[in-house]
């Protein structure tokens, strides 16, 4: 390929003027520092660089207000005060459309000041990725389904075998007794030959079908005893909810979204509201993540698109409830959280680092969660509670004299009240729920 | 002993017949045999239970209509009979302003159209500092701000809580830049939401919120509530 000497020349001139843009770059580091500190201070709360939020993106503004035909000048008196930029450019009427929450005025900022900080927001690079959260896995789940798929297939194609080898079995039999020379008996069913040779083998039969009712027996007991738990219920949600992403990664407290749990019976389910206080802004990464969000932006009636916006539009999230006490058990959230100071960890687990919506844990996994104490029933029986009763340390056998709550009262009264009795309760050197009257029949069953 | 291959034949597909059949059984959605059907879903109401279907009687227009709610606006729980506690929770007398209704999704809110964030600037907090009741309020403030604000402006308020060090969640500001905001401001913003902020009317009421505006404001000023703080004085 021939260069011409003018492309040449323009090549060239076409570096130089690149080296001079870097120098010019990277001199005023001190007003990019500037920049930054001042974005992060004055405009960060409302406005990001590449993606519209309250405020709409701040990235290459100047030259989006260049383009539109605003005024030279007009966008630093719009961030002194948008009043007086819309009084004399028609184009900052425009923006001042773009969405119904005024901006606050900061007249404060001087010229220069504004141009760092557009300088500093121009300068920067859109991150191909952040590092949000983890994605979303469902791969496991549908693993899983896809298995007990296979197994159905496999136990078909097995049956089929079985058949077709008993055919050919039969045929050959008749064929073996033909070339023999025997009388062929057609009439031999199954169950007839079943019959002979159950008569022949008696004994074994007998002894069979003993052990095999002996067996459904047992079977049945074992299962009778299962009616009633939970252990692993998992029912399907309406949003697949990474706890892990929520509580884990972005360490949000459980008693944020699930906030009547200090003050009610039930622990409560956060309303839309509450998902859309943080989900206003975060919409999703991944395909996965952003078709999970949606179905909040559908219940909450919001537009995400521009500046977003509520449409009214709000439709039910119906979430499936996953720990359902009998209506003859009370049980109170308020009461172990708020009175009793008990973690959530000790009765729902790690939730910080499940990938999944709730599901009742099993004993094994509450065991394994670092600080709670040890229990062996089955998860959601009465066993369970009241052994956590009996195991729960009130206190070492002294008292806070500074509560004055009912159950420090009914604790001072037993102090004061049976030595002998309190002497016996102090033997293991605690005292427990119960033996402040946490085994009380009329405390849960009324 | 070639007819007992066939029995064993036949006793096997029968057994795994009956296992395919149970195993498609099983719904994800159900928790499992119970004893008492009744005893588990009575007719008392109960939160986030689906009630479409009552001990057999369907119910078709609550069948799946009804999840989560927040309480209906104005609507106070009972707060006892002292009448300073029941004065302070009275519902809140400045409503949100008309565009809130599109910025914050407020539907059911009585708005205005006059802006009374800037209304509240002279309101003063109702609970009053004082060396006896420091303490309490400062720990109450702690543990909320902990539940219900941490995540995202920072145990120390200075914006840089979990949710935007992981990067899911940008432009928190820090509370020393927010000194010139009154206590009645800042009670504005936490009970009808600012700028990408919600609404927290629904999970906190307005005790919690006028703690929680003490709270922040130590983060502001360390000396706050002690004599040598003139915000104390001011509060007080």
């Amino acid at each position: 390929m021939k260069i011409s000497s003018s492309q040449m020349f323009r090549d060239i001139s076409k570096w130089c003027f690149g080296a001079l843009a870097l120098l010019l770059f990277t001199g005023p580091f001190k007003a990019q520092a500037q920049g930054d500190a001042l974005f992060k201070a004055k405009c960060a709360t409302c406005h990001q660089v590449f993606k519209d939020g309250t405020g709409p993106k701040l990235y290459e503004v100047r030259q989006k207000w260049t383009d539109g035909g605003a005024a030279e000048g007009s966008i630093f008196q719009w961030v002194n005060n948008w009043k007086n930029a819309v009084a004399i450019d028609p184009y900052a009427k425009t923006v001042s459309n773009w969405s119904e929450t005024a901006m606050s005025a900061f007249p404060e900022l001087s010229k220069e000041q504004i141009t760092s900080i557009f300088d500093w927001v121009d300068s920067q690079e859109q991150a191909t990725t952040k590092n949000g959260g983890d994605p979303l896995s469902v791969s496991a789940v549908e693993q899983e389904s896809s298995l007990s798929w296979a197994w159905i297939i496999m136990g078909v194609i097995f049956v089929v075998i079985i058949l077709a080898v008993g055919g050919v079995r039969r045929q050959l039999k008749a064929a073996s007794s033909e070339m023999e020379g025997k009388a062929i008996d057609d009439d031999m069913t199954y169950t007839d030959e079943l019959k002979q040779w159950a008569w022949a083998n008696r004994k074994v039969v007998v002894v069979g079908i003993i052990s095999i009712v002996l067996g459904l027996v047992v079977a049945l007991f074992l299962s009778l005893y299962s009616v009633g738990l939970v252990e692993n219920y998992q029912p399907s949600q309406p949003i697949s909810f990474p706890h892990s992403v929520h509580a884990g990664t972005n360490a949000i407290d459980c008693k944020y979204c699930h906030n009547s749990v200090t003050k009610s019976k039930s622990a409560g389910l956060p309303t839309v509201n509450v998902c859309m206080n943080c989900h206003k802004q975060i919409s999703g990464e991944t395909p996965e993540q952003q078709e999970q969000i949606q179905k909040i932006y559908d219940a909450a009636g919001y537009d995400p698109s521009g500046a977003g916006r509520y449409t009214g539009d709000t439709k039910e999230i119906i979430w499936n409830r996953v720990h359902v006490l009998p209506d003859h058990v009370y049980f109170n959230h308020s009461q172990h959280v708020e009175v009793g100071g008990v973690d959530c960890k000790q009765c729902h687990g790690d939730m910080e680092k499940m990938m999944e919506t709730a599901k009742v844990q099993t004993i094994e996994d509450l065991n394994k969660v670092e600080g709670n104490i040890q229990l062996s029933k089955t998860t959601l029986t009465m066993g369970w509670c009241i052994e956590c009763h009996k195991e729960k340390e009130i206190s070492n056998g002294t008292l806070d004299t500074k509560k004055d709550g009912y159950y420090d009262e009914i604790h001072k009264r037993l102090m004061d009240g049976d030595k002998e009795l309190y002497g016996k309760y102090l033997e293991d050197g605690k005292v427990t729920v119960m033996e402040l009257g946490g085994w009380e029949c009329a405390k849960c069953h009324y | 002993m070639k007819i007992k291959f066939r029995v064993i034949l036949s006793i096997s597909i029968i057994a795994v017949t009956t296992l395919m059949f149970v195993s498609c059984a099983s719904d994800p959605d159900s928790s499992g045999l119970e004893y008492m059907p009744d005893m588990y879903r009575s007719p008392a109401i109960e939160p986030y239970v689906d009630y479409g279907e009552v001990r057999g009687r369907e119910n078709k227009d609550l069948k799946l209509k009804r999840s989560a709610m927040i309480p209906p606006s104005g609507t106070i729980p009972y707060y006892g009979t002292d009448s300073a506690t029941v004065a302070l929770m009275m519902p809140y007398a400045r409503k949100a302003n008309v565009a809130m209704k599109s910025t914050h999704g407020m539907y059911d809110a009585v708005l205005t159209k006059e802006n009374e964030y800037d209304f509240a600037l002279a309101d003063k907090n109702p609970l009053k500092l004082t060396s006896d009741n420091m303490g309490d309020l400062f720990d109450t403030g702690k543990k909320l701000f902990t539940a219900n604000c941490a995540h995202c402006h920072g145990a120390k308020g200075n914006g840089n809580g979990p949710m935007v060090v992981s990067g899911a969640y940008v432009g928190v500001p820090d509370y020393a830049n927010l000194t010139n905001l009154s206590d009645g401001q800042i009670f504005y913003s936490i009970y009808y939401g600012k700028g990408m902020m919600g609404a927290h009317n629904s999970l906190l009421d307005k005790r919690e919120i006028w703690t929680l505006v003490h709270y922040i404001r130590k983060f502001q000023d360390t000396d706050y509530g002690t004599s040598q703080s003139a915000k104390a004085l001011e509060a007080n």
